[in-house]
């Protein structure tokens, strides 16, 4: 397989000698562009209006599993205000998700809690909710099945008894045979000095978006229809969209897909929720825009969360410690349907493949149906979940071989050139930066091995950092269009989720077009302006984004700098003849026209442009925007208008029939540290310090960079120590932030984000995405930390108080 | 049946037909058109929701709206100058990456200017405890807390 | 939420005839439970009697023992210095109800009168050995707290009684209190077991080691230095939250403590008694089994940190210590 080299010609020359001059890239940009944020005026999608909108409200199943034996509407019907109700009788038969195992309104059964039975259109929320509680359904209860490993077996409950196409099933198992090998693991196991074998497991983790999920669907009387939805990836959710539209009957019609502010993300808006379909129901029934914003309960038994995970892992290292195998099986609790929780092994494959140097390697995941909530993404995708099964692993491993965990990580360690098992190209890779930053700063080898109730742990961690081609194309499309006051309004086919993208991506063009970033007008989240874009996920969209925007900002600024060459002269010229006329005794200089005969010989810095030679100038030197102005309004019909439009898809490979290749330009590494306390009375574990380093690339801002860092980290702490979403047969019990325990400002330790620099070739600037990483080994340097205190590994997460206590007892403490 | 309550709204005497069971939520968002203040769970869970009511930081959403008659209710829509110049705490916020999607920031905002009316140089630990109602999924917390240390020393001065 | 009239009396009196005319009205004071309830459907009256405005209800009086109306909130008692000196426990209570928005409206007649088996206050109430003052038909009477809690969400109230506040018998400087709050986070949060302690004590030894004792950073040489200094509880009181239907008085593992000198022996024997005191259930929340193990530890630490309240007076950094 050719190794494309993700180096491009254009990449080169942006990052060039002008490294050491870059005026707005590594600067801690303020978030001006989102100060409405700050003052309330932000509108989300709680705040969208239009005229004569409605409300939608879903009726949920009361049942994990049961046949509905009737439904009657007729009161809800008769309830003042209410405009519509659907059921599954009144919407066309067609199924949607990503193995179109689910229709919206589920007519015959129902196989978790959160099927939608019913759904309603009325003048208020409040007459929504009514009118639901009004519908009346009947179920007949059916045997249940809510463990993978029993929905497994032959004789178990059938979640689903045929396929999308209507094909028997005869089993839960999902065909997704997710199946990574490289090497001979049994081979090299049957050689290794020492072998490791454990089980981990992840259970559900609930977003906790603060924003919750909504839309608002409307037709117009073309039946084109606008939807303004959370989503992260316009152009995903406007294709599923318009196969759903297609298939009812609505062919070819067009459909523009807008964001509002978007009150957090974290991967849920990903796929295409039930309910916005049924709400694009709803407005097609009523012919009215609809909106349906889900409550705080439904954003907790009614929106999927991360993808639960069990593991076997097996490991083994020959006596100087080098990895020579690594063998995982994992079993993932699919739910009642399909959405990409089920892809998540796609993304576990990456680090069990290629974190650490390990030539031989299988990993296989099976995927079940349950009648359990079914999962999605959430950031990290399946990395962290995988994270936690290897990174224990790895300590196992270190400790039976003998070896101090940091040094053993040090030996296996990534180097750039590598290429891995899955054959991901690894370029740029400072991880043995990131783990000797965490061990200095953690006090590694003072604090380790005490065994006294405090400890420390470690992990790392491999990410895409570079785009993740998991669609045909990973590309992004941005439009830079200079204006005659100078400012750039910049058309963006990707979305803003509130990480800061309007922020860095105005730094990143203000530094290609020599403009200031508070020129640079972000427009971001509508699929009619916007050119196509694989979406805001994957850590992708600094580097993508960024890297079309570095192209886009160059187009832009040889433009001008063609416009100079030809105007510059003329307004130079002009202004002489205006002095000259109001004073007739100015002598005009002798100007050197050849300073700026070639737009290779000037330059744009912070709005002005000026001749390299010569940078002040006191004719030649000039405001980008005078020159835009006159090549705009040139009165002989050659007007030019500055524009860069640029479509960038990175170099990267899709996965091959085998599951490799090199889907990403390049990976983040990373490493956190963890300091912790354990109660050996109560079992609680508290963190003393956490210290989180990553290999960003270059820092594009490095504020916000930091609390990416933070913020990816505390959840990670959640996932580690407290947070679950509880599912007792089938029903989510703890669906509220009460009960789902998200730390608070006061659940505090002290954190250190470390930016590890290392300029990527492939990068805009030399940035990495770093959206994610955060997140991925916290959970399991907690879990190492905990071993080292008390000296019980506690491998199903969260590490509660309980499992601690048991685990010590266990041991006969 | 509606009735008529009184109070003063961001510095501004204010009338208002209401219903009893509104929350004070429900009028500033669907009445006053100030939609700063978010639902984010609607009991009092989260504190997306959270104004200043005489002096003091209140989920809005749990608010009764006949108990707002005669008070002093302040909103995020009520902090910056009236020529626009953001208070020192929006202000660090921008500049501290204490906002990421925002949805909390309001809330948080609020929290914050409570405790520094009251306490113009709180500790580490009396902001943390004075947001601690405030949930933000976005940022850990560090970048917010930095942020109000930073508006706290900005403000004596 | 249905439909309800809302009633803003301005004095007791007006509160107590709006109650006897209307007939299963609900009061409201903060609101933050009541309100909740109101969304959720779980209640429906047809009349909320609002108690906000009833400024006779909002004293803090600590002539005589320490007096507090129900309309008192969690903030003017958390922050209120005499409470944190002299009733530490109900202090320490009050500072970890809700969030900050809570407690600045949320009032103590409200946690009490709702009655949750994990409230906040109802432990530190009832080590601090609180009468509950209510007015009814009839006038006023005063109820143990300890016979004020029925069960779940119920209490000794009869349709259209109020509480007027609470009363709280004096306590000497050789006594001390404190709660603990076992959570799996430090705010916004219920307890998984809740543990208040009160107890006064005498000092056969030195108290300067008793104060040098605390600062160890084990336990058991804690016990062990107080028990050299013959550190005797002469009198115990203990309340335990979430490990019954309603919050309860350990009153037999109090009884094997009265009089004894602090020891490890003695704190493990009174852990078995407190834990067969309890019927602690099953719930997603927590395991019982893991509450009973928690009974042992919190009790022993709450009277622990009890005497280091009185040992060292006035350390507003001992608050989240264990002990």
């Amino acid at each position: 397989m050719a190794y494309k080299d993700t180096m491009s010609a254009e990449a080169i020359s942006a990052l060039g000698g002008a490294v050491e001059e870059l005026l707005h890239i590594g600067k801690g940009a303020p978030r001006t562009a989102e100060i409405d944020k700050v003052t309330g005026k932000a509108v989300y999608i709680d705040e969208y209006q239009r005229p004569g909108m409605l409300h939608g409200k879903i009726l949920y199943s009361k049942h994990a599993h049961a046949r509905i034996s009737s439904i009657n509407t007729d009161k809800a019907k008769a309830l003042p205000g209410v405009r519509a109700v659907l059921t599954g009788y009144d919407v066309p038969d067609v199924r949607v998700g990503f193995l179109g195992d689910q229709t919206l309104l589920k007519r015959d059964v129902v196989r978790q809690y959160r099927d939608e039975v019913a759904a309603v259109a009325a003048i208020t929320p409040e007459i929504a909710e009514e009118a639901c509680r009004l519908i009346e359904v009947e179920y007949e209860p059916l045997p249940a099945v809510f463990d993978p490993l029993e929905a497994m077996k032959p004789d178990a409950p059938l979640v689903h008894e045929v396929d999308a196409r209507g094909r028997p099933l005869r089993s839960n198992i999902l065909p997704l045979p997710w199946k990574l090998t490289a090497g001979d693991v049994e081979k090299a196991k049957a050689e290794s000095a020492y072998v490791v074998k454990d089980e981990a497991s992840t259970t559900w983790i609930n977003q906790c978006c603060m924003g919750t999920s909504g839309c608002v669907a409307e037709f117009d009387s073309n039946n084109n229809l606008t939807f303004v939805s959370l989503t992260n990836v316009v152009f995903g959710a406007k294709g599923r969209i318009a196969s759903y539209l297609d298939n009812i009957g609505l062919k070819r019609k067009r459909i523009r897909v807008l964001n509002p502010v978007v009150g957090g993300s974290f991967g849920t808006k990903l796929d295409t929720d039930i309910y916005e379909f049924i709400c694009i129901q709803l407005a097609l029934q009523t012919r009215k825009p609809v909106k349906l914003q889900f409550s705080r309960d439904e954003e907790f038994f009614a929106l999927p969360p991360r993808q639960a995970a069990r593991f076997t892992i097996e490991q083994g290292c020959d006596k100087d410690g080098h990895l020579t195998f690594r063998k995982c099986e994992a079993i993932l609790d699919n739910g009642a349907y399909t959405s990409w929780g089920a892809t998540t092994p796609s993304v576990m494959m990456l680090p069990m493949s290629s974190m650490y140097r390990v030539p031989n390697v299988l990993f296989q995941a099976t995927c079940v149906y349950t009648n359990n909530i079914y999962s999605q993404a959430m950031r990290g995708y399946g990395n962290p979940q995988a994270a936690f099964a290897l990174e224990t692993s790895m300590d196992h491993l270190a400790e039976v071989a003998g070896f101090d965990p940091a040094d053993f990580r040090m030996i296996n360690r990534n180097q750039p050139g590598d290429v891995t098992p899955m054959e991901c190209k690894i370029t740029t890779c400072p991880l043995d930066r990131c783990i000797t930053a965490v061990r200095e700063k953690i006090d590694w080898d003072q604090k380790r091995g005490k065994g006294n109730g405090r400890g420390v742990g470690m992990a790392s961690l491999i990410h895409v950092a570079g785009g993740a081609r998991i669609y045909m194309s990973d590309g992004t499309g941005i439009r830079i269009k200079v204006t005659e006051n100078g400012e750039l309004d910049v058309i963006s086919g990707s979305t803003d989720q509130g990480q800061g993208s309007p922020t860095v991506m105005a730094q990143i063009i203000a530094e290609a077009t020599g403009f200031m970033p508070e020129d640079v007008n972000m427009i971001f989240g509508d699929s009619a302006l916007g050119l196509w874009d694989a979406g805001t996920h994957a850590s992708r969209h600094t580097f993508v984004a960024g890297n079309a925007a570095v192209r886009a900002g160059a187009q832009v600024k040889q433009q001008i700098l063609e416009l100079a060459v030809q105007y510059i002269p003329k307004l130079v010229k002009s202004a002489l003849k205006k002095q000259k006329r109001k004073n007739p005794d100015f002598v005009e200089p002798e100007l050197d026209y050849s300073l700026i005969d070639s737009p290779e010989k000037m330059d744009i810095k912070n709005r002005f442009i000026f001749p390299k030679a010569e940078p002040d100038h006191p004719y030649f030197r000039m405001e980008a925007r005078d020159v835009v102005r006159r090549g705009l309004h040139v009165g002989t019909g050659e007007s030019k208008h500055v524009v860069a439009e640029v479509f960038w898809d990175p170099p990267t490979q899709m996965l091959n029939a085998e599951m490799k290749g090199n889907y990403s330009c390049t990976y983040a590494f990373g490493a956190a540290g963890v300091e912790v306390e354990v109660d050996k009375e109560t079992g609680e574990v508290k963190i003393l310090n956490l210290v989180s380093a990553h290999d960003v690339g270059r820092a594009v801002n490095p504020i916000l960079v930091k609390g990416q860092v933070y913020g990816a980290a505390y959840q990670g702490v959640g996932m580690g120590l407290s947070e679950r979403v509880q599912v007792v047969e089938g029903k989510v019990v703890n669906g509220n932030f009460r009960d789902y325990k998200i730390l608070t400002a006061k659940d505090t330790f002290p954190v250190e984000a470390v930016i590890v620099e290392d300029p990527d070739p492939a990068g805009p600037y030399g940035a990495k995405g770093i959206g994610e990483p955060g997140l991925v080994p916290t959970a399991p340097a907690i879990a190492n930390a905990v071993y080292d205190a008390v000296g019980v590994r506690i491998l199903d997460l969260p590490i509660t108080p309980e499992k601690v206590l048991a685990a010590l007892k266990a041991k006969g403490e | 049946m509606k009735q008529e309550i009184q109070f003063v709204l961001n510095g501004e005497q204010v009338f208002a037909d209401v219903d009893p069971q509104w929350t004070l939520l429900y009028l500033l968002r669907n009445v006053f058109g100030y939609t700063g203040a978010k639902k984010g769970c609607g009991v009092g869970e989260c504190g997306a929701c959270t104004v200043i009511v005489d002096g003091e930081a209140t989920n809005s959403c749990l608010y009764p709206v006949l108990e707002v008659e005669g008070r002093h209710v302040t909103t995020i829509e009520g902090v910056a100058a009236p020529d626009g110049t953001l208070h020192p705490i929006q202000q660090a916020f921008i500049e501290n990456n204490g906002v990421q999607c925002g949805y909390c920031t309001a809330g948080m905002i609020m929290s914050a200017k409570a405790l520094l009316d009251q306490k113009p140089d709180p500790t580490e630990e009396e902001i943390r405890t004075a947001i601690a109602g405030n949930i933000c999924r976005c940022t850990g917390y560090v970048q917010i807390v930095e942020s109000i240390q930073m508006a706290a020393a900005r403000m004596k001065q | 939420m249905g439909a309800f009239t809302y009633h803003k009396p301005a004095t007791v009196g007006e509160a107590a005839d709006l109650a006897a005319e209307l007939h299963g009205a609900r009061f409201v004071a903060g609101g933050t439970d009541v309100v909740v309830l109101l969304k959720q459907r779980k209640i429906d009256p047809a009349n909320l009697i609002s108690l906000r405005n009833v400024a006779e209800l909002t004293y803090i009086d600590s002539a005589d023992g320490l007096s507090l109306g129900s309309g008192v909130t969690h903030t003017r008692i958390a922050n209120h210095d005499y409470i944190r000196a002299r009733y530490s426990a109900l202090a320490d209570g009050a500072r970890v109800v809700g969030s900050k928005q809570i407690r600045n409206v949320a009032t103590l007649g409200g946690n009490i009168c709702n009655a949750a088996p994990s409230a906040d206050t109802a432990c530190p109430l009832l080590a601090l050995d609180a009468a509950v003052r209510i007015l009814g038909r009839e006038g006023e009477r005063e109820v143990p707290i300890d016979d004020f809690f029925l069960g779940p969400n119920k209490v000794a109230l009869a349709d259209g009684e109020l509480v007027l506040g609470i009363k709280l018998p004096a306590t000497s400087e050789k006594s001390g209190s404190a709660y603990i709050k076992h959570s799996r986070r430090q705010a916004m949060e219920l307890p998984m077991v809740g543990v208040a302690a009160w107890v006064s004590v005498s000092i056969g030894g030195s108290e300067e080691r008793c104060r040098g004792a605390l600062e160890c950073e084990h336990t058991p040489d804690v016990i062990q230095l107080l028990q050299n200094e013959e550190v005797v509880l002469e009198d115990v009181r203990i309340a335990m939250g979430v490990v019954a239907p309603r919050p309860i008085r350990a009153r037999e593992a109090e009884a094997k403590l009265k009089g004894q000198v602090v020891s490890g022996a003695l704190f493990e024997s009174m852990g078995d008694v407190a834990v067969s005191e309890c019927q602690a259930r099953d719930s997603f929340r927590c395991d019982a089994g893991y509450r009973l193990e928690m009974v042992r530890v919190l009790t022993k630490r709450a009277i622990l940190k009890a005497i280091d309240r009185i040992m060292r007076p006035g350390r507003e950094a001992d608050i989240d210590l264990l002990w």
